[in-house]
Parts: structure tokens; sequence; C-alpha cells
């Protein structure tokens, strides 16, 4: 864009031609001083990390096999195995699961929080305050706090038998149907302030006027949100969607510190069977071959990801104009 | 009238709503905070022990500073106690933080400006962030033991640099964005490099809102879990990580000493994000958010 | 404790005057004794002062502190830097050490199954030599020294005997109204169990939720249910692979063991396929279980009244046994044994290798073993047997039951790979505990996955591993 807007000064003030060259030519060393570090060292760190991978998923090694470089070629041997490994089939549908049903659950607590809170009412900071907290705990402290909290006879299981005067007593950690569910539930716990932010600021950032037109229009509320909020929040409502599913793709420390993949199998994601393997059974080439298949995974996920966040965003400057979308670009 | 008492009704409503999530969310850190008062015969009760009785600070002098008899840290040598760990932390959190600010906000001016970067390759940046790190981190442990790397602070922070980068560039770009250019302007008239330029008016025009940056990367760095665990040994631990070895074997997980710790690492993290609490969304929108 | 304190220094002021110590008078004894002690410091000597570092877990290596000291003093060796970290992570990161073939490491505190995997590997530095130069010999009870060896090599000392002894609550099983209605259904006498049947019956029998006491406090999580698993299948004649290596856990035997192992679920709290060591020892030591097996250690934990309810309420004893294969036959199971293991790689190896050699001597390790608060380090050289404060420590009827165990203690799976044939194992145990797996597919599974790890590491490289590894079980099926 800045091209386009600089060719038409071109075509404007001819007499400066000389000078605009210059110009050019200076921002193009400019961009690639400041490029080319950057790309040196992503390629200095990724560049010999991606070529490893490759190596070591074409080729059987593990430790007790002598010398890495050693290692006999195997071809696609060890994808074949990892496809077919039924292992490998579960804790993919697993972590789906689980990155699905906690992003649709910090999404709606997130969003209804949010909500809730958008208009100034008394105590809005304070609520803002306690409801961030969540965030701002490592997830680390998050799982080992839940080890302490979640036993059978533990204070969450006593407090809610208080209160609603009914024996609860799920074993939250080793029952195999609640388990994962149960770490889902400390995500969402974890993570719903992330959606909370954003669903706050993106209501709070919707212009009043054609929410007070509907509403002299004798629009109800309900309607009000459905087809006006709504739609103007679509392109948060994917961001906070994707983040959050990508983020919890990755998901590793609660599940890893608290459950280790157990109880059975019942919390096997793929982030846990892949440090198992690489890490618990040193096979590294299959490991290998696995992250190569998630990678891959999580490439097309990213990048459909980055299709539809780039789609909004560009809805979002048709909608409210360049003047919000910040002085982008040399034109403004 | 009517409408007054909906309206009245509604805020009752979403007062006791919000209410409830904030003893959800509340809860679980209070139950650190107080398990980390408990003296070690109420860790893990039946029925559970909700009030420290009498609280106690052994957990925070032991852990912290290594007192009294139980003391597993008693006697342990050189890297492992957790003031280290506290200092390994802080300065590979800051660090890699700093670094990613810096280089991100001039990034982030040359995209704002001169779109060094077109759109598809900033989200394509994003990419850094957004794969997993599990997938890399068995190759990226072997090639940083080949250079020297493993268990070094440089290690860490380089990767945490490249992996917070991204956070880095799309959040001063926000904050560019929002600096009017016509300073800059008289400033390139005046016949200022592009370099003095970022350096000596752009940057200063956004400094809380590089601080906001910064503070926020720094949440991130400070919580990493994984390649910390893998990519050191002995000589660096970062907290998470030391963390991790208060699981007790023969005489059961030692959770008031853990709690201790605990509150520790999260403390400094909530204080950081309380004060950039208004800085969040603009973190985490990527542009996303209008305002 | 004060007396073996002093006792120790002795020895080391002996290893710095030789001469000094042998003409005291009164002394004889001591120093005859002492020689193990003395010829290790004049060893260490010659390979010159340094400070070694390692990879240990605190809790172990406090107790040891005082006595590295002293090996400080006499020889300048002593520790510098140690990787602080939990011995059940230990494994791993030796691993990743070995994979990098680093030197950072002059001794690892870990595993002693792990020996076959690291020496394969590559990492370990063999001791014999230096155990000969020493004139050095690993004096444990009965044959758990073959735990330390791999193809006629040694390459540990060890520092934990960890072995598992049966705990039965004495309260319980001497109490009248018990016995008179144990005796009423089962026409039997109420007595310390002998075989599995009867520690079921008796767990069954005395068991009550309803006080919040269970029948059993053995272990059946994922990470440790094979430990418990291994003394059921042992016990019943079994063995994991027949000579060509491949996997036999899918016999009569297996079954028997998987049955016994898994009708724990009847027993046991609700909880107990997620619990490890972390929720099990309060609530073996608070007084919520009937009998188990556990880690000899637990009995310190116990008999501490400031740390147990039930102090003086235990007996303890020999694990259960089993007359499926047509004799009776005993095993107990060390595991996690911990061990100091040498880096090949590393430039201090002699230095580590004599300080390892210094700490695992009989006499010089029962301070270390009768510590009454860093409780992780537990009895196994014949002298601690004999030993006062690890007498107290434990109590005397620990003590019989850890040197009853330690007759006829197994390893689990000591062959290279170790880690992965116990998770595997671990895995579809704790599956079928939870009902994830029919438990008729347990074994079928777990052979097939067992065959292609055997595959993956190879065959004949395994074959040439069982014979350490039969070198390793136990003569005896009952312990004298």
């Amino acid at each position: 864009m800045s091209v386009a807007v600089v060719a038409a000064a071109d075509d404007v003030q001819p007499r400066l031609s000389m000078r605009e060259v210059s110009r050019r030519r200076a921002i193009k060393r400019f961009k690639w001083s400041i490029l080319s570090p950057l790309i040196a060292l992503m390629g200095f760190v990724l560049l010999p990390v991606l070529f490893l991978q490759l190596y070591f998923s074409l080729h059987q090694w593990t430790v007790y096999l002598g010398s890495w470089w050693d290692a006999d070629w195997v071809g696609l041997d060890l994808f074949k195995e990892v496809l077919t490994d039924p292992r490998f089939g579960w804790a993919a549908v697993r972590s789906l699961m689980f990155a699905t049903g906690s992003t649709i659950g910090c999404f709606l607590m997130g969003f209804a929080l949010a909500y809730l809170m958008y208009k100034p009412f008394r105590g809005q900071a304070l609520y803002y305050i306690i409801f961030i907290l969540p965030m701002l705990t490592v997830p680390v402290v998050v799982a080992y706090t839940a080890e302490m909290m979640l036993y059978q006879s533990g204070p969450i299981n006593d407090a809610i038998t208080r209160i609603i005067g009914i024996e609860f007593k799920p074993a939250w950690l080793t029952n195999p149907h609640i388990a994962l569910p149960t770490v889902m539930l400390l995500e969402i716990w974890n993570w719903t302030p992330f959606s909370f932010i954003i669903m706050l600021a993106g209501l709070s950032s919707i212009p009043k006027e054609p929410i007070e037109a509907a509403e002299i229009l004798g629009a109800s509320k309900w309607r009000i949100f459905w087809e006006v909020q709504i739609p103007l929040l679509r392109p948060v409502i994917f961001l906070a969607l994707i983040l959050r599913f990508l983020e919890a793709m990755a998901e590793f420390p609660k599940t890893w510190a608290l459950l280790q993949g157990g109880p059975g199998t019942a919390t096997e994601t793929l982030p846990v069977y892949i440090f198992i393997t690489t890490w618990q059974y040193f096979q590294i080439s299959k490991g290998a071959a696995m992250s190569y298949i998630v990678m891959v995974m999580m490439v097309v996920i990213v990048l459909i990801a980055i299709r539809i966040l780039r789609q909004e965003k560009q809805t979002l400057d048709t909608v409210y104009g360049n003047k919000a979308a910040g002085n982008s670009g040399s034109g403004s | 009238m009517i409408k007054s008492q909906r309206r009245r009704a509604t805020s009752i409503v979403r007062y006791i709503v919000l209410s409830l999530w904030a003893v959800i969310a509340f809860f679980p850190i209070y139950w650190m905070v107080s398990t980390s008062f408990k003296p070690d015969t109420q860790w893990f009760t039946w029925p559970p022990v909700y009030f420290p009785d009498p609280p106690t600070l052994d957990n925070y002098l032991n852990v912290w500073f290594g007192a009294e008899q139980y003391a597993a840290t008693q006697y342990s040598i050189s890297s492992q106690k957790p003031l280290i760990s506290l200092g390994n932390s802080a300065i590979i959190a800051s660090t890699s933080t700093l670094l990613a600010v810096l280089f991100g906000s001039v990034i982030a001016y040359g995209v704002s400006r001169y779109k060094i970067l077109s759109e598809v390759r900033m989200f394509q940046l994003l990419m850094l962030r957004m794969i997993p790190p599990i997938v890399i981190v068995a190759p990226l442990s072997l090639f940083y033991s080949a250079l020297g790397l493993l268990d070094s602070m440089v290690g860490l922070i380089l990767i945490y640099f490249l992996t917070s980068l991204p956070y880095a560039v799309w959040m001063t770009k926000s904050f560019i964005d929002e600096v009017p250019r016509e300073i800059e302007q008289a400033a390139e008239i005046l016949g200022a490099s592009r370099w003095r330029t970022v350096f000596e008016i752009v940057l200063p025009l956004i400094r809380s809102g590089l601080v906001a940056t910064f503070l926020f990367i720094l949440i991130l760095t400070w919580s990493e879990y994984l390649l910390a665990l893998i990519l050191t040994k002995t000589q660096v631990t970062t907290l998470p990580i030391e963390l991790s070895k208060y699981q007790g074997s023969t005489e059961g997980r030692v959770y008031g000493r853990q709690a201790a710790l605990a509150v520790g690492i999260t403390v400094p993290l909530m204080i950081v994000g309380l004060i950039i609490r208004k800085h969040l969304a603009r973190g985490f929108s990527f542009g996303m958010v209008r305002r | 404790m004060t007396k073996s304190k002093i006792s120790r220094r002795t020895f080391v002021e002996g290893g710095v005057g030789l001469t000094v110590a042998n003409f005291l008078p009164g002394t004889t004894p001591l120093a005859f004794a002492a020689s193990m002690e003395e010829s290790t410091i004049a060893a260490a000597k010659t390979a010159g002062a340094a400070d070694v570092t390692g990879m240990i877990w605190s809790p172990y290596l406090v107790p040891m502190q005082p006595v590295i000291a002293d090996f400080k003093k006499a020889t300048g060796i002593g520790i510098g830097g140690v990787q602080d970290i939990s011995i059940f992570d230990a494994p791993q990161r030796a691993m990743a050490e070995a994979l990098s073939r680093s030197p950072q490491f002059d001794f690892i505190h870990i595993d002693s199954n792990m020996i076959p995997s690291l020496a394969s590997a590559g990492y370990l530095e063999p001791l014999d030599e230096y155990m000969k130069k020493a004139n050095f010999k690993i004096e444990a009870v009965a044959d758990y020294a073959n735990f330390m060896t791999y193809k006629g090599q040694t390459y540990g000392i060890p520092t934990d005997g960890n072995v598992h002894i049966q705990y039965v609550r004495k309260d319980l099983i001497e109490n009248s109204d018990n016995k008179k209605r144990f005796a009423d259904k089962h026409g039997k006498e109420l007595k310390f169990p002998e075989t599995w049947e009867d520690e079921f019956r008796i767990q069954q029998a005395l068991m009550d939720p309803a006080k919040d006491l269970y029948g059993s406090g053995s272990l059946r999580n994922r990470a440790n249910g094979p430990t418990w698993w291994y003394m059921m299948f042992y016990s019943a004649g079994g063995f994991t692979f027949d000579d060509d290596m491949n996997a036999t856990l899918n016999t009569p035997a297996g079954q028997y063991a998987l049955e016994i192992y898994l009708q724990e679920k009847k027993v046991a709290h609700p909880e107990s396929a997620g619990w490890g060591t972390p929720q099990m020892i309060p609530r073996i030591a608070q007084g919520h279980v009937v009998t188990c097996q556990y880690w000899d250690g637990t009995a310190k934990l116990n008999e501490n009244p400031a740390k147990s309810k039930t102090t003086g309420n235990w007996l303890y004893g020999l694990v259960p046994g089993s007359d499926f294969s047509g004799k009776r036959i005993h095993r107990s199971i060390s595991s996690p044994l911990a061990a100091i293991l040498i880096n090949k790689y590393s430039p201090r190896k002699a230095q580590a290798a004599y300080l390892a050699l210094w700490l695992g001597s009989g006499k010089n390790s029962i301070p270390i073993v009768s510590d009454p608060v860093n409780t992780f380090n537990d009895a196994w050289a014949k002298e601690h047997m004999k030993s006062e404060a690890v007498q107290k420590a434990y109590s005397p009827a620990g003590i019989k039951a850890i040197e009853a165990n330690f007759q006829v203690v197994a390893p689990p799976t000591y062959l290279t790979g170790f880690l992965e044939f116990q998770d595997t194992l671990g895995k579809n145990l704790s599956e079928a505990y939870v009902g994830q797996l029919p438990a008729k597919d347990v074994l079928k599974k777990t052979d097939e996955e067992w065959n292609a790890i055997v595959g993956r590491i190879g065959r004949t490289k395994l074959k040439a591993d069982l014979a350490s590894y039969k070198a390793v079980m136990p003569k005896r099926n009952v312990p004298v």
C-alpha cells in the first residue's frame, strides 16, 4: 500500500522523483537492516531443528543404537507406524476434544461475564481484578493447586456438599471418564479471563449509534444482541476462539504435572504422548515422526486460522475505515 | 416503573452471577495461599481444613530460606535454592522479553510506517507462537547440546525471545499506529535518519505502551514450563521447574512447601498483571479490537 | 547417631593417618572393620582432589552430607553443584544426558533398574577397577549386590534398599472381635497373611469404608502399578520373557497375577486408581489402611510418633506368596532402587567413583539410612541389620521384615529399554484397573507391545541382556 501511495505522490510531484528514488532505496535498506537479523536468527535456530527432526523421522534411532549419525534409513516406515498406531489416534481425538471443549467453555464463560460487565456499574473494577487473577496463575501452579483440592474428600467436593446439602463425591482425578473433563475445567478456569478480556474490550468498543438507533426503532434487547452486537463482534469472537483453540492444542504443563496421561490413558493428549514417546521411551525417531505429523496438522490449522483472522480483520477495516485502523500505510 | 424494577432485577442477577464466578475464580487461589500457611498436619486431611490453625510461616522460611529441620533444601548446595531459581527466572524472563520488545518495536515501526512485512507475513509470524513447542523441543535440545547452549541462560533467552517476538511486534504496532505521523515527518525533513527517528522520537512517545508490552510478555515467559523443563539441567532452573521438585515420595507430597513456593511464583505475576490490566486486551487482540 | 558419628570420624582420622589409628590401643577391631573405608580413602587420594557434580534428589543427599564432608576432609573430594531432581524424573533426565553424551554430571543417583539402558547407551563407567583398587565390596544383604551388575560388570553403588515389605495393622488383626468374626466366617484363624488369597480375605473382612478404613494401601496407579504386579507374577512362577525374547506375560501365571491385581478394587479406596505415594503414605500412617505391601522406608515414618497416628500398631513381615506354581514362592521387589552410577564421559569419574564407594560402605551408610527426618535412604547392607541406630529407626520387627524380603527380592524388567517396558505395562494395567480395557486383553496387548519394543531395540541385543536379568532374580523361594 505504501508503494501505491508513493507512486501516486510521484505522479503529482514528478520533480521530486530523484529524491523519491533515494527515499525508496533508503526504505528498502531500512527494511532489510531490520529483517535480516531476524531471518538469520530464525534460520540459525529453526533450520537445524527442522533438519534434525526430518532426519530422525526417516531413520530408526534410539539411544541404545549407537551414534545418531549412523542410524539406519527406514524411509516412511515410522510415519506408517505412527499413523497406524491407535494410541496416537486416540491421543489426537483427546487433544481435539480437550481443545474444543475448553475453547467453547472459556468462550461462553468469558462472553457471559463480559456481557454482564461492559456497562459501568458499582464494583466493576474490583470484579475485573478478581476475574483476571486465574490467568495470572502459572499453569504448573494451577496443576498442583488442583491436586491439593480435587481429591475425593477435598475442599471442592466438601464445599459443594455443604452448600447443596447432598453428598457430592466425584473422583475428579481418578475416574477415567471424568479425568479429561477435569483438566478441561481447569483449562477453562485458567483461561476464561483471556476470553473475558477480549470480549469485554470488543463489547466496549462497539459504537453506540447503531444500538441506540435500534432501540429507538423499538427493537428488543434480544434482537439488538443477535442482529447488531454479535455481527459487530464477529472478528473478536473468532479471535478468542482461534487463539484459545491453538493454545489448548498445545497444553502440556497442567495435563502433565497433574496426571501424566493417567488414569489409564484417559488424559494422554498429543503433547503428552509425544513427550512420553520421546522423553520416557526415548524412541527419538518415532517421536520425531509424530512431531512432524502434528506439526503439519497444526500448520494446516494455523493457516486456516490465519485466513479467517485476516478476512475478519479486513471486514473490520472496511467497517471502521482506515481512521480506526490506525495510520497504517504512509498515506493518511 | 416496571422498567426500573426490571432494571433492578437485572442488576441483582448480575451481581449474583458475577459474585459466583468471583468465588470460583478466587477459591483456588485462596486455597493455595491458605495451604502455604498451614502446618504439615493440615495439608491433606479428611475432611479438609479451611483455615490454617494456627497459621505458620514455617513453609515460607523453609522453602525460601532453608530454615528449620525438615528442610529438604537445608544442605542443598549451589544452584538449587528457590531464591537462585527466582534470580534465574527473573533474568531469563526479563532479558528475553526486553530483547523481544526492543526488536519487536523496531519491526513494528517498519510495518506500521513502511509495510516492511505484509499483513500475511505478519500473521505468519504468529506461527512462531502457535505451533506447539513439544514438536520441536527434542531436536532443539540435541542442537543446543551440540552448541553448548543446553542448560544455559542464553539458550532459554534465545528461544523465549523468538517465541515472544510475534506478541511484541503485534502489540507495539498497535501503539505505534496511534502515534501521529506529523512529528516523524518533521524530523525526517530536518534530516534525521530513520533509526534516530525510531529511537529518539517514536519509541519515547509510546513509552507506556512499551512498558505494557514488556510486562505482558513477561507474564508469558515467566510461566513457561515445557521448554525450561527440557532445556535446563543444573546451572539454570526456572521457578516453575523448581516447583515440580516438591513432590514428596516417601513422606507424601509436601503441599505446604509447594504452596509457599507457588505463592512466590504467582505473586510477582499478579502484581505485573494488575499493573497492566488495562492493556491486556490489546496484547491479546492482534488489532482486532478497535478503540 | 552420635555414637556412629564419632566412630566415623575416627575412621577418617584413621584414613588420614593410618599409623595413628593402628597404634591406638583398643581400636584394633575398629581399625580392622575400617579397612575398607581406609583403602577407599587411600585409593581416592591417588585420583586427586575435586568437587564432583551430580544428579541427586535433595532428600537423599541431605543425610549424606556429613558423610561426604568427612570424605572431603580426608581426600579433598567433595560435592560441588547438584541437580536436585525427583528420583521419578531422574531416569528420563539421565537418558537425556546419555543422548547428548554430556560430561556435565560426574554421577547420577538413580533407580538401578536403569543400569542396562544407560550402559547400553554408553553412558556408564564400570566400577570394578575402582572397587579392586579400593579393596571394596558391596556387602549387601543376601544377593542384593547383584542388582548392581550388568553383563558381568558392576555399575552402581546402592544407597537405598527400597525393598517392599508387608504391613499389617496389629491392633486390627489381634482384636478378639475381629478374630472371632473371621474364624466364624472363614473357618480360619485371623493372622499375618502368607498368600495373596489370605491377604485379600483379611482385607475384605476388616475393611470398614464407613469409618474411612479400607482394606488395602497398595498402589494401583499407572506409574507404580507394575511394581506390585511383578510381585504377584513372579510369585506365581512367571517370568517376563522366554529364552528367545518373546514376551510371556499372557500365560496362566500372568492371568493369575492379573486377577489378584485387579481384585484389589473391591478393598481399596475408590481413588486408588490415581493415587501414588503422596496420597497413600499419609493414608497408611494415619490409620486408614488394614494391610498392604509398601516400601520399607514407610516403616520409619509409621514408627515416628510426630508424623504418624499408628506408631506401635504395625506388624511387619514377608510379602505374601503364592502356591500357584505348585510350590510356595514369595517374591518381593525393589524398584526404584536408588544407586549411584558414574558417567563415563566425565573428566572426574574416578573421584566420583571413590566418593560413591565411600558412601556405599556398610559402616558409613548407617547414619544415612537411619536419619530420622530425611527417611528416603533405606537399609540394605549386612551391617545395617545389626546396627542399633538402624534398628531404632525401623523398629526391630521392621528390620527383620526387611532382611526376610531381601532374600526373595526381584527386579522389574531388568533390560535395556526398562522405561518403555515399564510404562507400557503400567499403562495397560492402569487401563484395566479403571475399566478402559477388558481384563482379558491386558496381557495379550502388553505381549504385543513388548514384542514390538524388543524388535525396536534388537532381539539379539536383548537376548544378551537376559542373562544379567536372570542373574538378578533371587535364588530362594522362601526366605530362611
